[in-house]
């Protein structure tokens, strides 16, 4: 095997090891958080919210590399929505408590959804940390059901998404411009799980724009849901 | 509010002490209050053996030893999870689902490292209440009453509850599908099929075909279905099934090797492989999967001597006597003191020894394997006998070996492609004309005594009838036709006497048993039903 055709199988070990070791990591962090001052704390928190980015990032880039391997495929399965979007917003919780962000969750009890769960709810806890990171004080995450799709929505109140983001194609990452960055790079990972996501001739996308309802970035998945 | 694990008792199986702590800390936040602990998986089945626990969260690496896999594996083999008990699989990674792809066992959930408490309470939560909300259907199913549990079934449809909806068809398709009812299982995968495209139902369609022996419909199903989905290992499974059916080896082979690629860690599909490459002559291919299934079968539930001996055989077969001697050493010292593992063996070595020229060794080899033969009595697996005939003729036995081949085919007379195994190895041997004349005159025997027990029950001699039948079954233990003809008979009988709790009790173990020896679907449907109208009918006259 060239060096080449080494590397790329190397670098996921790699990732996997030092996933198992963040994973310790973040279950720390959350033990050292009980009995300490509030600064401390808060200190603490931060470090929670730093290693997630870590966990997320690696965990994109494992994804990717299945992906790219030709090794990738969702697990699909019914799920209720309101279950997915509190399991994201949960991998956030102590972060957003310490700013003190306003965080909304507004979608029907009942409303079902065909998808994977995991890949899912982490894609839209990536999504979360980056709105936390840009928002000022509020947060919206919404999911309604519209003709063939089920679309999940995440809104913040920040600044809005950078013109050069919003007139890139998500689901290409050779463009160097946005690719840089947290925030692009999460953006065309979620992208690349919509797209696993179809349903006969529908698939899954992503859309971005910035007509937030609070003023910001708006965020929305869009998976193709059972027709009506 | 009570917390749903408040009671639960659960089982935490993870090597390194931080983590553990951790979980359990969780746990405790969450109001478990009856928690225990296993820091590898062979203390997990300690822990399993002493106890049914609700909930197992089981760590996948667990160092050395049993991986959660295994864990898993054994504790479903050896029956030691609760009836309505959850596993879980945490894992390091979220496409270890996808790389175990497991044949038979799989958790009912992975979560992947790090979590907080939140997603796994949500997660325990999601599979308690999707358990219990099948309670009802799944202890009908374990008592083998399939038609109870179908109706348990239905009056869940009724509620429609829709968040429960999609799992009940799922289950009602299974049972559907398992007593043949093939019409009704279609018509339920379609139902979900219009709504979403989901892997599993496409599958069942395919299932349906494969049973109502169409088999180049269901090929079609399962090929399209691997098109769209080439990571669904289940997928692979039936496709090589239905090849198999089709009598295409070498595809069934491809299939297996493409499955075994995805998926190296699945010790069954490895054992396939290997039969299959064997027997297509492939030596390159069945030499790494035997070698891959003796590897992973060291902390396995599904290890077995047979993995060894076949390695061994092919490295004789190949030449390679000093490997095949190597690995019957392995062998005795994975099994030590294992009569099956010391006949197989002692069976290979009279061959070995007879290509080295060794007579005299060869000798002792086939009378120590003929003593083990005895002391195992019927417990003999048959490919071991088989082995063990083509012992006895090297060495010029051919008194033993016909008496050990008339009673393999006498037990085996339905089993097509072993007595297929038979005939081959007998054309080598130069007794194929022999051989073939004791298969039809067993074929004969099989249906004097099926007629003959049939008429005497006709004639109202009940008893007779079953004592003629259980003698020939104690000859032929998994004859098909011996064992539904019973069935038949005992259902019969139950109409016109009374009902006891011992008939019952026959009955129902005689429909298990027709099963395993893998009946019909659809027959055995057809009498399930019959039994349950017999069960109503007399439970209406006694209300009446």
């Amino acid at each position: 095997m060239s060096a080449e055709g080494i590397f790329p199988t190397i670098l996921a070990s790699t990732v996997h090891d030092i996933k198992t070791s963040l994973g310790t990591l973040v279950n720390l962090i959350r033990q050292l958080q009980l009995n300490q001052t509030k600064e401390q704390v808060d200190n603490i928190l931060q470090l929670e919210f730093e290693a997630n980015r870590i966990n997320h990032s690696l965990m994109q880039l494992l994804v990717m590399y299945r992906i790219d391997r030709r090794s990738f495929s969702l697990n699909i399965d019914e799920y209720l929505v309101i279950d997915i979007l509190n399991e994201a917003k949960s991998q956030q919780n102590g972060h957003f408590q310490r700013r003190n962000i306003d965080v909304q969750v507004a979608c029907d009890e009942e409303l079902l959804c065909f998808c994977d769960f995991q890949q899912v709810s982490n894609a839209l806890s990536s999504i979360l940390n980056n709105a936390d990171r840009y928002c000022r004080k509020a947060i919206r995450i919404s999911a309604v059901k519209e003709r063939d799709y089920v679309t999940l929505c995440i809104e913040d109140d920040g600044v809005g998404y950078p013109e050069q983001l919003l007139a890139s194609d998500l689901r290409n990452p050779s463009d160097p411009d946005w690719v840089c960055g947290n925030a692009g790079l999460g953006l065309c990972f979620v992208s690349a799980i919509a797209h696993f996501h179809k349903n006969r001739d529908s698939r899954g996308f992503v859309k971005i724009d910035n007509h937030s309802s609070l003023g910001g970035a708006r965020f929305c998945l869009f998976l193709p849901s059972q027709s009506v | 509010m009570k917390s749903i694990l408040s009671g639960k008792s659960i089982l935490i199986v993870e090597d390194y002490s931080v983590m553990r702590k951790t979980i359990r800390d969780m746990l405790y936040a969450l109001e478990a209050d009856d928690i225990t602990e296993a820091d590898n998986g062979e203390n997990a089945i300690v822990e399993m053996v002493a106890k049914r626990f609700d909930i197992v969260l089981c760590d996948y690496n667990l160092g050395k030893g049993k991986n959660g896999q295994q864990v898993l594996e054994e504790a479903r083999v050896r029956q030691l999870l609760a009836p309505n008990g959850i596993f879980i699989i945490i894992a390091a990674e979220q496409s270890v689902a996808m790389v175990l792809g497991a044949m038979d066992s799989k958790p009912d959930e992975y979560i992947t490292k790090p979590f907080n408490a939140q997603q796994l309470f949500s997660r325990i939560e999601r599979n308690l209440r999707r358990k219990q909300y099948l309670e009802n259907v799944e202890k009908e199913v374990q008592r083998g009453n399939y038609l109870t549990a179908i109706h348990n079934c239905e009056l869940l449809l009724e509620k429609d509850d829709k968040k429960m909806r999609t799992h009940v068809i799922k289950r009602r398709a299974e049972l559907a599908t398992l007593i043949g009812d093939f019409d009704v299982a279609r018509r339920l995968y379609w139902e979900i099929l219009e709504q979403y495209e989901l892997p599993w139902a496409r599958l069942g369609l395919g299932i349906i075909e494969y049973q109502q022996t169409h088999f180049e419909k269901a090929v079609s199903i399962f090929e399209a279905l691997l098109q769209e989905n080439p990571m669904y290992l289940e997928g692979y499974d039936w496709l090589s099934k239905a090849y198999e059916a089709q009598d295409r080896p070498f595809d069934v082979q491809e299939v297996l090797n493409q499955a075994v690629d995805l998926s190296p860690q699945s010790i069954l599909r490895q054992k396939r492989l290997a039969e299959t490459a064997d027997k297509n002559g492939n030596n390159e291919v069945a030499e790494k999967a035997y070698k891959a299934a003796v590897s992973l079968g060291k902390h396995s539930v599904y290890k077995t001597p047979a993995d060894f001996t076949n390695l061994a055989k092919l490295y004789s077969k190949i030449d390679a006597s000093p490997r095949a001697l190597s690995t019957l050493k392995d062998m005795r010292h994975e099994f030590p003191n294992n009569p099956e593992a010391e006949l197989r063996s002692a069976a290979l070595e009279v061959q070995l020894h007879k290509q080295a020229g060794d007579d005299e060794l060869a000798e002792k080899s086939l009378k120590k394997a003929l003593a083990l033969n005895e002391q195992l009595g019927n417990q003999t697996p048959k490919d071991l006998q088989l082995d063990l005939v083509r012992s006895c003729i090297i060495q010029s036995h051919a008194g033993q070996a016909e008496q050990i081949l008339k009673s393999l085919i006498k037990t085996h007379i339905e089993d097509d492609s072993f007595i297929d195994d038979i005939r081959h190895m007998q054309s080598a041997t130069g007794m194929a004309n022999q051989t073939e004349a004791m298969i039809q005159a067993t074929k004969r025997e099989l249906v004097e005594t099926n007629n003959k027990g049939v008429t005497l029950y006709k004639q109202g001699r009940f008893n007779e009838a079953m004592e003629l039948f259980e003698k020939a079954m104690s000859v032929m233990p998994d004859n098909k036709t011996i064992s539904i003809n019973m069935l038949k008979i005992l259902i019969h009988d139950l109409k016109n006497t009374g009902i006891s709790e011992e008939k019952l009790h026959r009955i129902q173990t005689l429909f298990k048993k027709c099963r395993q020896v893998g009946i019909d679907a659809q027959k055995l449907g057809i009498m399930q039903l019959e039994f349950s109208k017999v069960l109503q009918r007399k439970k209406d006259r006694e209300n009446a």
